[in-house]
Protein backbone atom coordinates (compact mmCIF):
# COMPACT_ATOMS: atom_id res chain seq x y z
CA UNK A 1 0.00 0.00 0.00
CA UNK A 2 2.84 2.38 0.84
CA UNK A 3 4.25 1.64 -2.58
CA UNK A 4 0.99 2.48 -4.31
CA UNK A 5 0.83 5.82 -2.54
CA UNK A 6 4.36 6.62 -3.59
CA UNK A 7 3.41 5.79 -7.17
CA UNK A 8 0.50 8.23 -7.04
CA UNK A 9 2.71 10.94 -5.63
CA UNK A 10 5.13 10.52 -8.51
CA UNK A 11 2.32 10.71 -11.05
CA UNK A 12 1.08 13.89 -9.38
CA UNK A 13 4.50 15.47 -9.65
CA UNK A 14 4.76 14.54 -13.31
CA UNK A 15 1.41 16.22 -13.80
CA UNK A 16 2.58 19.44 -12.21
CA UNK A 17 5.62 19.54 -14.51
CA UNK A 18 4.11 18.45 -17.78
CA UNK A 19 1.24 19.89 -19.75
CA UNK A 20 -0.56 16.55 -20.18
CA UNK A 21 -2.33 16.68 -16.81
CA UNK A 22 -5.61 15.21 -18.02
CA UNK A 23 -3.85 12.22 -19.50
CA UNK A 24 -1.68 11.53 -16.47
CA UNK A 25 -4.68 11.93 -14.18
CA UNK A 26 -6.72 9.43 -16.16
CA UNK A 27 -3.95 6.85 -16.10
CA UNK A 28 -3.60 7.29 -12.36
CA UNK A 29 -7.30 6.44 -11.92
CA UNK A 30 -7.09 3.42 -14.22
CA UNK A 31 -3.99 1.83 -12.76
CA UNK A 32 -3.14 3.45 -9.49
CA UNK A 33 -1.58 0.63 -7.50
CA UNK A 34 1.40 -0.92 -9.17
CA UNK A 35 5.16 -0.52 -9.37
CA UNK A 36 6.80 0.31 -12.73
CA UNK A 37 5.93 -2.31 -15.26
CA UNK A 38 6.69 -2.76 -18.95
CA UNK A 39 4.10 -4.01 -21.39
CA UNK A 40 4.83 -5.81 -24.66
CA UNK A 41 2.08 -6.63 -27.15
CA UNK A 42 2.24 -8.62 -30.38
CA UNK A 43 0.29 -6.90 -33.15
CA UNK A 44 -0.72 -8.14 -36.61
CA UNK A 45 1.45 -6.89 -39.46
CA UNK A 46 -0.04 -4.52 -42.01
CA UNK A 47 -0.90 -7.47 -44.28
CA UNK A 48 -2.81 -9.15 -41.45
CA UNK A 49 -0.30 -11.89 -40.69
CA UNK A 50 0.75 -12.43 -37.10
CA UNK A 51 4.38 -13.21 -36.31
CA UNK A 52 5.87 -14.30 -33.03
CA UNK A 53 7.77 -12.62 -30.26
CA UNK A 54 9.55 -13.89 -27.20
CA UNK A 55 9.84 -11.63 -24.18
CA UNK A 56 12.56 -12.73 -21.80
CA UNK A 57 14.76 -11.67 -18.92
CA UNK A 58 16.95 -13.37 -16.34
CA UNK A 59 13.87 -14.75 -14.50
CA UNK A 60 11.96 -16.31 -17.40
CA UNK A 61 10.40 -15.99 -20.83
CA UNK A 62 6.93 -15.64 -22.37
CA UNK A 63 6.04 -16.41 -25.98
CA UNK A 64 3.56 -14.18 -27.77
CA UNK A 65 2.02 -15.90 -30.77
CA UNK A 66 -1.45 -14.51 -31.41
CA UNK A 67 -2.82 -11.09 -32.29
CA UNK A 68 -2.76 -8.69 -29.30
CA UNK A 69 -1.13 -11.27 -27.03
CA UNK A 70 0.54 -9.31 -24.24
CA UNK A 71 2.86 -9.76 -21.31
CA UNK A 72 3.62 -7.42 -18.42
CA UNK A 73 7.07 -7.32 -16.97
CA UNK A 74 7.92 -5.94 -13.54
CA UNK A 75 11.54 -5.15 -12.76
CA UNK A 76 13.36 -8.28 -11.55
CA UNK A 77 10.43 -10.60 -12.22
CA UNK A 78 9.69 -13.04 -15.01
CA UNK A 79 7.36 -11.74 -17.75
CA UNK A 80 3.71 -12.55 -16.88
CA UNK A 81 1.84 -15.32 -18.68
CA UNK A 82 0.43 -14.11 -22.01
CA UNK A 83 -3.02 -12.52 -22.00
CA UNK A 84 -4.92 -11.22 -25.02
CA UNK A 85 -5.78 -7.52 -25.04
CA UNK A 86 -8.87 -6.09 -26.73
CA UNK A 87 -8.63 -3.68 -29.66
CA UNK A 88 -9.77 -0.96 -27.25
CA UNK A 89 -6.88 -1.77 -24.87
CA UNK A 90 -4.41 -1.54 -27.73
CA UNK A 91 -5.87 1.77 -28.92
CA UNK A 92 -5.78 3.22 -25.39
CA UNK A 93 -2.15 2.23 -24.81
CA UNK A 94 -0.74 2.65 -28.30
CA UNK A 95 -3.24 4.60 -30.42
CA UNK A 96 -1.00 7.67 -30.63
CA UNK A 97 2.10 5.66 -31.52
CA UNK A 98 0.22 3.51 -34.06
CA UNK A 99 -1.19 6.59 -35.79
CA UNK A 100 2.38 7.86 -36.28
CA UNK A 101 3.77 4.69 -37.83
CA UNK A 102 4.95 5.55 -41.38
CA UNK A 103 3.09 3.79 -44.22
CA UNK A 104 4.34 0.36 -45.26
CA UNK A 105 7.18 0.67 -47.78
CA UNK A 106 6.24 -0.32 -51.30
CA UNK A 107 8.63 -2.41 -53.39
CA UNK A 108 9.15 -2.88 -57.11
CA UNK A 109 11.44 -5.51 -58.56
CA UNK A 110 13.04 -4.78 -61.93
CA UNK A 111 14.77 -7.57 -63.86
CA UNK A 112 17.86 -7.40 -66.05
CA UNK A 113 19.07 -9.26 -69.08
CA UNK A 114 21.98 -11.69 -68.60
CA UNK A 115 25.33 -10.04 -67.73
CA UNK A 116 23.83 -6.78 -68.86
CA UNK A 117 22.79 -3.43 -67.48
CA UNK A 118 19.65 -3.42 -69.67
CA UNK A 119 16.23 -3.93 -68.13
CA UNK A 120 13.84 -6.50 -69.49
CA UNK A 121 11.01 -4.75 -71.41
CA UNK A 122 8.36 -5.64 -68.77
CA UNK A 123 10.49 -4.05 -66.08
CA UNK A 124 10.80 -0.73 -67.89
CA UNK A 125 7.08 -0.19 -67.34
CA UNK A 126 7.53 -0.41 -63.56
CA UNK A 127 9.48 2.84 -63.53
CA UNK A 128 6.18 4.70 -64.02
CA UNK A 129 4.54 2.75 -61.18
CA UNK A 130 7.45 3.65 -58.92
CA UNK A 131 7.03 7.34 -59.68
CA UNK A 132 3.34 7.10 -58.84
CA UNK A 133 4.12 5.54 -55.45
CA UNK A 134 6.65 8.26 -54.75
CA UNK A 135 4.09 11.00 -55.39
CA UNK A 136 1.65 9.46 -52.88
CA UNK A 137 4.01 9.92 -49.94
CA UNK A 138 4.63 12.96 -47.75
CA UNK A 139 8.45 12.64 -47.42
CA UNK A 140 9.34 10.04 -50.01
CA UNK A 141 12.72 8.46 -50.26
CA UNK A 142 13.71 5.76 -52.63
CA UNK A 143 16.25 3.01 -52.11
CA UNK A 144 17.63 1.26 -55.16
CA UNK A 145 19.50 -1.99 -54.44
CA UNK A 146 21.19 -4.03 -57.16
CA UNK A 147 21.45 -7.83 -57.08
CA UNK A 148 23.03 -10.43 -59.36
CA UNK A 149 22.85 -14.18 -59.71
CA UNK A 150 25.86 -16.24 -58.59
CA UNK A 151 27.44 -16.58 -62.06
CA UNK A 152 31.04 -15.32 -61.84
CA UNK A 153 33.16 -13.97 -58.97
CA UNK A 154 31.42 -12.22 -56.07
CA UNK A 155 33.55 -9.07 -56.40
CA UNK A 156 32.57 -8.58 -60.04
CA UNK A 157 28.96 -9.25 -59.16
CA UNK A 158 29.10 -6.55 -56.51
CA UNK A 159 30.19 -4.10 -59.22
CA UNK A 160 27.62 -5.36 -61.73
CA UNK A 161 24.82 -5.05 -59.16
CA UNK A 162 25.98 -1.51 -58.37
CA UNK A 163 25.94 -0.55 -62.07
CA UNK A 164 22.44 -1.99 -62.38
CA UNK A 165 21.27 0.08 -59.44
CA UNK A 166 22.86 3.18 -60.95
CA UNK A 167 21.10 2.47 -64.25
CA UNK A 168 17.78 2.43 -62.42
CA UNK A 169 18.62 5.64 -60.60
CA UNK A 170 19.28 7.30 -63.98
CA UNK A 171 15.91 6.08 -65.26
CA UNK A 172 14.10 7.40 -62.17
CA UNK A 173 15.81 10.77 -62.50
CA UNK A 174 14.95 10.93 -66.20
CA UNK A 175 11.34 10.31 -65.15
CA UNK A 176 11.44 13.30 -62.84
CA UNK A 177 12.63 12.08 -59.43
CA UNK A 178 15.15 14.25 -57.58
CA UNK A 179 18.59 12.73 -57.09
CA UNK A 180 18.63 13.68 -53.40
CA UNK A 181 15.63 11.40 -52.77
CA UNK A 182 17.42 8.35 -54.17
CA UNK A 183 19.95 6.15 -52.37
CA UNK A 184 21.82 3.46 -54.29
CA UNK A 185 23.37 0.27 -52.89
CA UNK A 186 24.70 -3.08 -54.08
CA UNK A 187 24.08 -6.37 -52.36
CA UNK A 188 25.99 -8.26 -55.09
CA UNK A 189 25.17 -11.95 -55.16
CA UNK A 190 24.72 -12.12 -51.35
CA UNK A 191 20.93 -11.85 -51.25
CA UNK A 192 19.44 -14.03 -53.99
CA UNK A 193 15.67 -14.02 -54.39
CA UNK A 194 15.94 -17.70 -55.30
CA UNK A 195 18.69 -19.43 -53.28
CA UNK A 196 21.15 -21.24 -55.57
CA UNK A 197 24.64 -22.79 -55.38
CA UNK A 198 27.57 -20.65 -56.59
CA UNK A 199 27.94 -20.10 -60.34
CA UNK A 200 24.27 -20.62 -61.12
CA UNK A 201 22.51 -18.86 -64.01
CA UNK A 202 19.21 -17.60 -62.52
CA UNK A 203 17.31 -14.77 -64.22
CA UNK A 204 15.13 -14.16 -61.15
CA UNK A 205 18.21 -13.17 -59.14
CA UNK A 206 19.37 -10.54 -61.66
CA UNK A 207 17.29 -7.73 -60.33
CA UNK A 208 17.10 -4.31 -58.81
CA UNK A 209 14.79 -3.80 -55.90
CA UNK A 210 13.29 -0.33 -55.62
CA UNK A 211 11.79 0.47 -52.26
CA UNK A 212 9.66 3.57 -51.85
CA UNK A 213 9.37 4.73 -48.25
CA UNK B 1 15.24 22.20 -22.84
CA UNK B 2 12.88 22.58 -25.78
CA UNK B 3 14.13 26.12 -26.45
CA UNK B 4 17.69 24.75 -26.46
CA UNK B 5 16.63 22.16 -29.02
CA UNK B 6 15.38 24.85 -31.38
CA UNK B 7 18.52 26.97 -31.02
CA UNK B 8 20.73 24.04 -31.90
CA UNK B 9 18.62 23.05 -34.89
CA UNK B 10 21.05 24.70 -37.31
CA UNK B 11 23.37 21.68 -37.01
CA UNK B 12 24.04 20.03 -40.38
CA UNK B 13 22.02 16.92 -39.73
CA UNK B 14 22.31 15.77 -43.34
CA UNK B 15 26.01 16.51 -43.61
CA UNK B 16 26.95 12.84 -43.85
CA UNK B 17 24.14 11.11 -45.72
CA UNK B 18 26.29 8.00 -46.26
CA UNK B 19 26.06 7.23 -42.56
CA UNK B 20 22.30 7.79 -42.48
CA UNK B 21 20.41 4.73 -41.22
CA UNK B 22 16.94 6.13 -41.87
CA UNK B 23 14.79 9.23 -41.84
CA UNK B 24 12.11 10.92 -39.83
CA UNK B 25 8.80 10.52 -41.69
CA UNK B 26 6.14 11.84 -39.37
CA UNK B 27 6.53 14.35 -36.54
CA UNK B 28 3.87 16.25 -34.64
CA UNK B 29 4.07 18.39 -31.49
CA UNK B 30 7.31 18.30 -29.52
CA UNK B 31 9.39 15.60 -31.21
CA UNK B 32 13.18 15.50 -31.08
CA UNK B 33 16.20 13.59 -32.24
CA UNK B 34 19.00 13.58 -29.64
CA UNK B 35 22.45 13.11 -31.17
CA UNK B 36 25.54 12.93 -28.95
CA UNK B 37 23.77 14.89 -26.24
CA UNK B 38 22.35 17.55 -28.54
CA UNK B 39 18.62 17.77 -29.08
CA UNK B 40 17.25 18.86 -32.47
CA UNK B 41 13.64 19.10 -33.70
CA UNK B 42 12.62 15.95 -35.55
CA UNK B 43 11.46 17.46 -38.82
CA UNK B 44 10.19 15.10 -41.54
CA UNK B 45 13.08 14.19 -43.82
CA UNK B 46 15.77 14.52 -41.11
CA UNK B 47 18.43 11.82 -41.54
CA UNK B 48 19.01 9.50 -38.58
CA UNK B 49 22.33 8.09 -37.41
CA UNK B 50 23.20 5.05 -35.33
CA UNK B 51 22.98 5.83 -31.57
CA UNK B 52 20.46 8.65 -32.10
CA UNK B 53 17.63 8.81 -29.58
CA UNK B 54 14.06 9.61 -30.51
CA UNK B 55 12.13 11.64 -27.96
CA UNK B 56 8.68 13.17 -27.65
CA UNK B 57 7.10 15.66 -25.25
CA UNK B 58 3.58 15.64 -23.79
CA UNK B 59 1.93 16.45 -27.16
CA UNK B 60 4.55 14.83 -29.38
CA UNK B 61 4.46 11.92 -31.80
CA UNK B 62 7.18 10.61 -34.04
CA UNK B 63 7.43 8.07 -36.85
CA UNK B 64 10.67 6.99 -38.55
CA UNK B 65 11.67 4.45 -41.16
CA UNK B 66 15.09 2.80 -41.37
CA UNK B 67 17.07 1.69 -44.44
CA UNK B 68 15.89 -1.93 -44.19
CA UNK B 69 12.18 -0.86 -44.04
CA UNK B 70 11.98 -1.22 -40.27
CA UNK B 71 9.50 1.35 -38.95
CA UNK B 72 9.37 2.77 -35.44
CA UNK B 73 6.91 5.19 -33.91
CA UNK B 74 6.52 6.86 -30.54
CA UNK B 75 3.49 8.21 -28.70
CA UNK B 76 3.65 11.24 -26.38
CA UNK B 77 6.20 11.44 -23.52
CA UNK B 78 8.25 8.63 -24.97
CA UNK B 79 11.88 7.87 -25.69
CA UNK B 80 13.71 5.16 -27.63
CA UNK B 81 17.34 4.80 -28.72
CA UNK B 82 18.61 3.42 -32.06
CA UNK B 83 21.49 1.79 -30.19
CA UNK B 84 22.91 -0.37 -32.95
CA UNK B 85 22.19 -0.60 -36.66
CA UNK B 86 23.98 -2.56 -39.38
CA UNK B 87 22.42 -3.26 -42.76
CA UNK B 88 25.06 -4.47 -45.19
CA UNK B 89 23.99 -7.99 -46.19
CA UNK B 90 26.77 -8.26 -48.82
CA UNK B 91 29.29 -7.97 -45.99
CA UNK B 92 27.26 -10.20 -43.68
CA UNK B 93 26.71 -7.30 -41.30
CA UNK B 94 23.17 -7.20 -39.97
CA UNK B 95 22.06 -5.93 -36.58
CA UNK B 96 19.32 -3.88 -34.98
CA UNK B 97 19.19 -3.05 -31.29
CA UNK B 98 16.51 -0.67 -30.04
CA UNK B 99 16.26 0.47 -26.44
CA UNK B 100 12.81 1.51 -25.31
CA UNK B 101 13.47 3.91 -22.46
CA UNK B 102 10.00 5.22 -21.57
CA UNK B 103 6.52 5.69 -22.90
CA UNK B 104 4.78 3.96 -25.79
CA UNK B 105 6.44 2.74 -28.97
CA UNK B 106 5.64 0.51 -31.94
CA UNK B 107 8.21 -1.53 -33.88
CA UNK B 108 7.27 -2.93 -37.29
CA UNK B 109 9.88 -5.29 -38.68
CA UNK B 110 11.78 -4.84 -41.94
CA UNK B 111 14.37 -6.74 -43.98
CA UNK B 112 16.75 -7.27 -41.05
CA UNK B 113 14.17 -9.33 -39.16
CA UNK B 114 13.44 -11.23 -42.37
CA UNK B 115 17.10 -12.02 -43.14
CA UNK B 116 18.18 -12.77 -39.60
CA UNK B 117 15.55 -12.69 -36.84
CA UNK B 118 18.22 -13.20 -34.17
CA UNK B 119 19.89 -9.98 -35.27
CA UNK B 120 16.96 -7.97 -33.88
CA UNK B 121 16.83 -7.11 -30.20
CA UNK B 122 14.25 -4.83 -28.63
CA UNK B 123 15.24 -3.98 -25.08
CA UNK B 124 13.15 -2.51 -22.28
CA UNK B 125 14.47 -1.83 -18.78
CA UNK B 126 12.98 -5.15 -17.62
CA UNK B 127 13.18 -7.52 -20.60
CA UNK B 128 14.40 -8.27 -24.09
CA UNK B 129 11.92 -8.85 -26.91
CA UNK B 130 13.00 -11.20 -29.68
CA UNK B 131 10.91 -11.12 -32.85
CA UNK B 132 9.98 -13.42 -35.68
CA UNK B 133 9.08 -10.93 -38.41
CA UNK B 134 6.35 -8.97 -36.78
CA UNK B 135 4.93 -5.84 -35.23
CA UNK B 136 5.36 -5.29 -31.51
CA UNK B 137 4.11 -2.51 -29.28
CA UNK B 138 5.99 -1.73 -26.09
CA UNK B 139 5.15 0.53 -23.17
CA UNK B 140 7.72 1.36 -20.54
CA UNK B 141 6.62 2.91 -17.24
CA UNK B 142 8.71 5.68 -15.80
CA UNK B 143 10.85 4.45 -12.86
Amino acid sequence: MMRARAGLAVLGLTCALASGCARVGRMAVDEPQRPPQDLAVLLPDSDGTVGRATVSNASGATDLSEARAATRISRNQAPSAATVLTDADVQREFGDALSSLPPVPQSFTLYFQFESEDLTPESKALVTATLRAVKERPVPDVLVVGHTDTTGPAALNFQLALRRAQTVRTLLMAAGLEESAIAVASHGEAQPLVPTPDNTYEPRNRRVLITVR
Amino acid sequence: MMVLGVVLAAMPADAQPSRAIGRVKIATGNAFVVREGTSMPATPGLALLETDSLKTGADGRLGVSLNDDTRISLGPDSEARLSRYRYAPAEGAIALVLNFIRGAAVYASGQIAKLSPDAVRLETPAAIVGVRGTTVAVRVDPE
